[in-house]
């Protein structure tokens, strides 16, 4: 190394620099980006097209393999893989508070009107609550972005349509329980669920006496932020 | 990274923790004004933030982290129209009672002086490319980054600089 090179560097060392603040921005939840717009409207075209395929029997096992809404993939099969039956009470993880569930969703968890406020669980990064409406209803939310976290896996018997909860893409799907992959625990069957996306956030609402039109009027109220 | 592209604040912050200091340097060596690189790296910070969904996982972050550094310093310093620039200055005794490093013994503080008079003098893109290769020992292609320039013209802009830098110093 030349000799002034070598003087640059010994004088990087003795650089009186001003003391590097805190940096700590005030990091808001992150806006749902313009281009996933188009993404978002390309996302319905494909549940639209997946829902009349799915109207013709003989096109189910030809078309149908996989797709993706929010943090969820569906996969279509023609037989259900091993999966326990046990009540989603079983998997909502560990209590936390509902400053730890905002952390983690970057905004806080959308509820729809309790008569208190209900216990919030953490599996992973998903934030869930269960609660009665008349019958025991699991609602799970978790930031997800474009990356597959959750994955549904539905025989023929399952019936998943494409439907739209308030201003955004949803997915109801229900009939012949379907196998349920969710975060770090096993495999379990699930009952009715409806899937939706809003501001980069993954919702899902399960219950097994859940009806098409109480679970939009639920995400609808969720979606309000009650 | 998965975790703070999700959303995760903590995640992000944990992520950009190690490069604050070398982003506020570099904004410094921008501005030339403490608060205005603070300023500029804090809303780098927040650019990064939001665009972070963007952001391909596999490419390392300190270059992308600072070419947003250095474009937000460089805006900063057009639209704040401060007159009074804080030269670069060093230090006459170097830090702490650790033994000195070959350099401190080769380089004495008043060469040194000298030496950052001289850089100090030289023309803005010189002055700059030599301050993020040398002061900041950013690589060429951090440095290509926060220029936002190609790395063959951080090669050929610094030896034009050491060139000059050269005839200065004699």
């Amino acid at each position: 190394m030349a000799d002034l090179e070598r003087d640059l560097h010994a004088l990087a060392a003795a650089i009186d620099w001003p003391a590097t603040p805190p940096l700590h921005p005030r990091l808001e939840p992150r806006a749902r980006r313009a281009w996933l717009r188009p993404a978002a409207i390309a996302v319905v075209a494909l549940l639209v097209a997946v829902a009349v395929a799915l109207s013709v029997p003989a096109a189910r096992s030809a078309i149908l393999r996989v797709f993706h809404l929010g943090g969820v993939t569906v996969e279509r099969v023609k037989v259900l893989p091993p999966a326990q039956q046990r009540p989603p009470a079983r998997d909502l993880g560990v209590p936390v508070t509902a400053r730890t569930a905002q952390e983690l969703l970057g905004m806080p968890m959308r509820l729809p009107r309790l008569d208190m406020p209900p216990q919030l669980y953490r599996t992973g990064d998903a934030i869930s609550t269960l609660f009665a409406r008349p019958r025991p209803v699991l609602l799970t939310e978790i930031r997800s972005g474009d990356a597959a976290i959750f994955k549904k896996i539905l025989s023929a018997r399952t019936a998943a349509v494409y439907v739209q909860v308030g201003t955004v893409p949803g997915l109801w799907i229900s009939g012949q329980p379907h196998v349920f992959e969710p975060v770090a625990v096993p495999p379990r069957l699930a009952g009715n669920v409806l899937i939706w996306v809003s501001n980069g956030v993954t919702f899902r609402l399960e219950g097994r006496h859940l009806t098409k039109q109480d679970a939009l009027s639920l995400a609808r109220e969720i979606q309000r932020g009650t | 990274m998965l975790q703070a592209q999700r959303g995760n604040a903590r995640a992000f912050e944990t992520l950009v923790q190690p490069h604050r200091e070398i982003a506020f340097r570099l904004a410094f060596v921008i501005t030339r004004n403490a608060a205005d690189a603070e300023d500029a790296a804090q809303e780098a910070l927040l650019k990064c933030w939001r665009s972070l969904g963007r952001f391909r996982s596999t490419e390392p972050l300190r270059p992308w982290l600072l070419r947003i550094v250095a474009n937000e310093a460089r805006n900063r310093r057009r639209s704040s129209g401060r007159a009074e620039r804080l030269a670069l200055r060093a230090r006459t005794h170097l830090s702490g009672g650790a033994a000195p490093s070959p350099e401190d013994i080769t380089v004495s503080a008043d060469e040194r002086a000298r030496l950052l008079a001289e850089l100090e003098g030289l023309p803005e893109q010189a002055r700059t490319v030599l301050a993020c290769r040398y002061l900041l020992d950013l690589s060429e292609a951090e440095t290509a980054a926060a220029l936002d320039v190609r790395v063959g013209t951080v090669k050929s802009r610094t030896a034009r600089a050491l060139e000059r830098l050269r005839e200065i110093h004699g």
